[in-house]
């Protein structure tokens, strides 16, 4: 053990920080309404129910199986929120398992995203209705299926529908456990009316040693839990909406590469939340560059994994030759979506790998944003790319697609209800953050307790606490 | 996590040199056997040579055989070298140390073995003089087919073993000028060759480090290119059904990675019984790998979940025979089960436990187990998959190895481990100069009235 007088630090220059410190400073911050805030509740607000507005609006036009293809921006739509927000809070979960301590400040960030799951519920919902019969193949026209037959009962609609719902719940359940301690403490310090509920709330915890190791050991279970849930659901989604609704289509990896997708706009949601924090929130000491440049790895890392999916998929699908995969080519990739995939590919692969390919562009603020937002946009793409073709597709039941069904654009009420769906997911994200403070209170003062500075001639060096 | 004591440079530099220095009877014991295991096989291979294919159970229309299924096995345990090393040194995680170099050279002498199985199972190895020389084989034009998976993947393969080396090589230059400077005559100038001149000044590390970095980027695409290539031998075969499936490439990575990653820890294992390197090989290095192949374990799991299942969504004739005979018809079926449980069921759930993880012979038990298990996929992916093939449906067949094959094979995983024990008396099986460097930037933080282990952070 060194002899060397231990300053605490958190890695921004020069700035010491305490437990107190840091209590007081996002406390502060949390109860501090400000009206840049208000303004952003309200404007979200107003283009979410202008998207409310046009759903209804359309669905007065009728609501079967039979007009699928009109509601095909309307599942990407879906598709894009359950991938994004729903893979956000792995941040939390997957950096925890690993005890990285730059992912301290992204944590809570991340946890927050399982909220948007209720919107991703009530958007599945009419999708439900609009998925066409499984069919039953010994006594006419049937469709292949994940399912294999729909012998079972509640196949597929009961088991998506179970399969969001729990998922939506682990997630909440997950933000609720992990914030738990910190609106214990916030609410301690509140003096606004809503005190004596919270209070009443989280009155059991009390921080004792025994409830910090059910917290931690829940946080394990739930995270994993979180983890399997989200990647089974991905799975039955993508099989039920896109696959098996384009005849002959029989692709393994898109599952997973919808479910990576998914991921990587996850981090990148994350990214942008955390820029916006760090610079419009007032929390910057709180968001150190080595953060920043950690998380930007990551992104670069899925950067490549996606392009090394995509890669395996049209590589399989295009060698071979054989019409059914070539139509299906031309249907997602190079004929009837071409755009939505050049952008798609650009903003997955192109761009971000080129932005974060250099270190001193990683090691900065701007640099990982940038490459989020457009990992983001580009991700909302894939989905148009798949979902809407697979809407558009008629006769589900035919053996192979023998043509190249034409690109279906979107009207409208389609960008109303996209604009309307997107600005719903940010309202909700705002809204809980006037509950949960948006930095997780515990960790970063848990971050505290293992990070030192000692001194080392004339300079400086860190030593980071590695506990089992 | 530190949980060993700290030596000086001079202690860790005897202590890891020891293999080179010191031998035991059990050590010659074991490497004689399987000198003499390496034989057989090489007679047998000789007797196959001269008699020809026929001597083995290879017949229409399932023409790969054990001898590919073990092609793919070797390339796929000569994955872990990169995942441990390259990637964990970018990602600076502190446990990789003691592993890295284990890891590179299994790579290597795996990636040298998978080489020879195509040779082998052409039956004419001489070919091979045609192949790379002249356009011997090729009708359709002066050149080879490009465009046919099976020249990618030579290709591949020997990228990938020339990058190895040469990631091995990097590494290993410190610590053979430590070797130079103890050693004399003919050694000492065999040493001092290999060493590059290395003095240990502070531009020579520079250049080490960033070489080391750079290889370990670079060599990144090449390790996920090797595999998938591989799996492209199968996946652009449309006329095997089973076969073309667009999760293959990442599907064989990720069991690349797990048969890999097991393998490491075996060798680690025994490499820590064998020369007593219980302070270097400790405990914590071994639970983390665990951590690791758990998290492995389950993707690949998902990944054979997918190709199971959309082996069946499709619902076509000729891959439902294959998924049958998978699954369904003795032996094959009997090959799944035992594959199953001990690539995934048996060893998966042990790894939950951290008493399992740290303990090694639960951790040898369960990587062999996980190694038996991806050999025998590969073999249920290989001959199913041709004996079912549509287009043959009046020679649907199955296969069964000759003794030369398997004599063949056992000779293969002798060969593997004779070169990985010949090469630790060579030079050291564990990196001397990062152990060092991992000393140093081992401290300890005071939190409240606990001491808890703690690392100085690299820039």
């Amino acid at each position: 053990m060194t002899s060397y007088k231990d300053k605490i630090q958190i890695s921004v220059a020069g700035e010491e920080l305490s437990a107190s410190i840091v209590t007081n400073d996002i406390a502060n911050n949390f109860f501090a309404h400000r009206r840049s805030g208000r303004m952003a509740l309200f404007l979200f607000g107003l283009i979410f129910l202008a998207g409310i507005v046009a759903f209804i609006t359309k669905a007065m036009d009728g609501f079967d199986s039979s007009q699928r293809a009109n509601w095909g921006y309307f599942a990407a739509l879906f598709a894009f929120l359950l991938s994004a927000a729903g893979s956000a809070p792995l941040v939390a979960v997957g950096f925890r398992m690993t005890a990285n301590h730059w992912r301290r400040p992204f944590a809570r960030i991340s946890e927050i995203y399982a909220v948007v799951g209720l919107l991703t519920i009530v958007c599945l919902m009419p999708l439900l209705a609009l998925l066409p019969p499984i069919g039953d193949c010994s006594s006419g026209p049937c469709r292949k299926t994940l399912w294999f037959t729909s012998e079972y009962w509640g196949v597929p609609t009961f088991w998506d529908f179970a399969g969001l719902l729990a998922l939506v719940v682990c997630g909440i359940a997950l933000l609720l456990v992990s914030a738990l301690p910190d609106i214990a403490q916030i609410s301690a310090l509140s003096e606004s009316k809503s005190r004596p509920l919270l209070s009443k709330l989280t009155k059991f915890w009390t921080g004792t040693q025994s409830q910090w190791h059910i917290h931690r050991i829940s946080l394990s279970l739930l995270g994993g839990f979180y983890f399997i849930l989200l990647i089974g659901v991905q799975t039955i989604i993508n099989v039920d909406y896109v696959m098996s609704l384009v005849p002959g289509w029989k692709d393994s990896i898109l599952p997973a590469h919808q479910a990576l997708t998914g991921i990587q706009a996850g981090v990148a949601s994350v990214v942008i939340v955390a820029f916006i924090a760090r610079t419009f929130g007032g929390y910057k000491k709180y968001f150190p560059m080595e953060s920043f440049w950690s998380i930007s790895k990551i992104l670069l890392a899925l950067s490549l994994l996606w392009a090394y999916f995509w890669f395996a998929e049209v590589n399989t699908l295009w060698y071979g030759r054989m019409p059914v995969e070539q139509n299906i080519l031309k249907l997602v990739m190079f004929e009837s979506y071409r755009l939505p995939f050049a952008l798609n590919f650009s903003m997955n692969f192109l761009l971000p790998f080129f932005i974060l390919l250099w270190n001193p562009i990683r090691k900065s603020v701007i640099g990982p944003t940038v490459a989020s937002i457009l990992i983001v946009v580009g991700s909302f793409f894939m989905m148009v790319r798949l979902y809407v073709p697979a809407f558009g597709i008629q006769d589900v039941t035919a053996f192979q697609i023998t043509y190249v069904p034409a690109a279906i654009y979107p009207d409208f009420l389609d960008l109303i209800m996209i604009a309307g769906g997107i600005s719903g997911a940010v309202f909700i994200y705002l809204l809980s953050t006037r509950i949960i403070p948006i930095l997780s209170l515990w960790e970063v003062k848990e971050g505290l307790l293992y990070q030192r500075v000692r001194p080392f001639l004339r300079g400086e060096y860190q030593v980071l606490g590695k506990p089992k | 996590m530190y949980e060993g004591k700290t030596y000086s440079n001079k202690q860790i530099n005897d202590d890891l040199l020891s293999s080179l220095t010191k031998s035991s009877l059990v050590y010659w014991a074991i490497v004689g056997t399987l000198g003499l295991i390496v034989l057989v096989a090489t007679v047998a291979v000789a007797f196959m040579i001269n008699k020809g294919l026929g001597v083995t159970g290879l017949n229409r229309p399932v023409m790969w055989g054990f001898f590919i299924t073990n092609f793919v096995f070797w390339i796929g345990i000569s994955h872990a070298g990169v995942m441990l090393s390259a990637i964990l040194r970018l990602s600076k995680a502190e446990w990789r140390r003691p592993a890295t170099r284990a890891a590179e050279v299994l790579t290597i002498f795996s990636l040298m073995t998978a080489v020879l199985m195509p040779l082998i199972h052409s039956g004419r190895p001489w070919r091979l003089v045609y192949w790379v020389m002249f356009p011997y084989d090729f009708q359709r034009g002066i050149w080879m087919d490009i465009r046919s998976p099976l020249v990618w993947d030579p290709a591949a393969v020997n990228t990938y073993l020339t990058s190895s080396i040469l990631f091995v090589f990097v590494a290993l230059i410190p610590d053979i000028a430590i070797i130079r400077d103890r050693s004399s005559g003919i050694k000492k100038i065999v040493y001092s060759v290999l060493s590059l001149g290395w003095r240990g000044t502070t531009r020579q590390w520079k250049f080490q480090a960033i070489a080391g970095i750079l290889l370990s980027a670079l060599i990144l695409p090449v390790f996920v290119s090797v595999h998938s290539i591989v799996s492209w031998d199968f996946g652009m075969a449309i006329a095997v059904k089973s076969w073309h499936s667009t999760i293959f490439a990442p599907y064989f990575v990720i069991g690349a990675v797990h048969s890999g990653v097991s393998g490491v820890v075996s060798v680690m294992i025994l490499m820590r019984w064998l020369f007593g390197w219980q302070n270097y090989v400790r405990h914590e290095h071994i639970d983390a790998l665990g951590r690791l192949l758990l998290v492995i374990a389950i993707a690949w799991f998902y990944f054979l979940l997918m190709e199971f299942m959309f082996g069946i969504y499709g619902q076509e004739g000729d891959e439902l025979a294959t998924r049958h005979m998978q699954l369904l018809e003795p032996p094959w079926m009997w090959f799944f089960i035992v594959f199953i449980i001990t690539a995934f069921l048996f060893p998966v759930p042990m790894w939950l436990f951290r008493r399992v993880r740290r303990n090694l012979w639960l951790m040898l038990i369960t990587t062999i187990s996980v190694n038996i298990g991806m050999w025998l996929e590969r073999l249920l992916i290989i001959v199913p998959g041709l004996a079912r093939k549509q287009v043959f449906t009046g020679t649907w067949y199955t296969y069964a190895p000759s003794i030369i094959e398997i004599t063949i094979i056992g000779g293969t995983f002798a060969m593997v481990l004779m070169l990985f024990l010949l090469f630790a008396k060579i030079f050291p099986l564990i990196p001397l100069f990062d152990i060092k460097e991992g000393q140093v930037l081992q401290d300890k933080i005071k939190v409240g009235k606990a001491e808890i282990p703690a690392v100085i952070r690299e820039e």
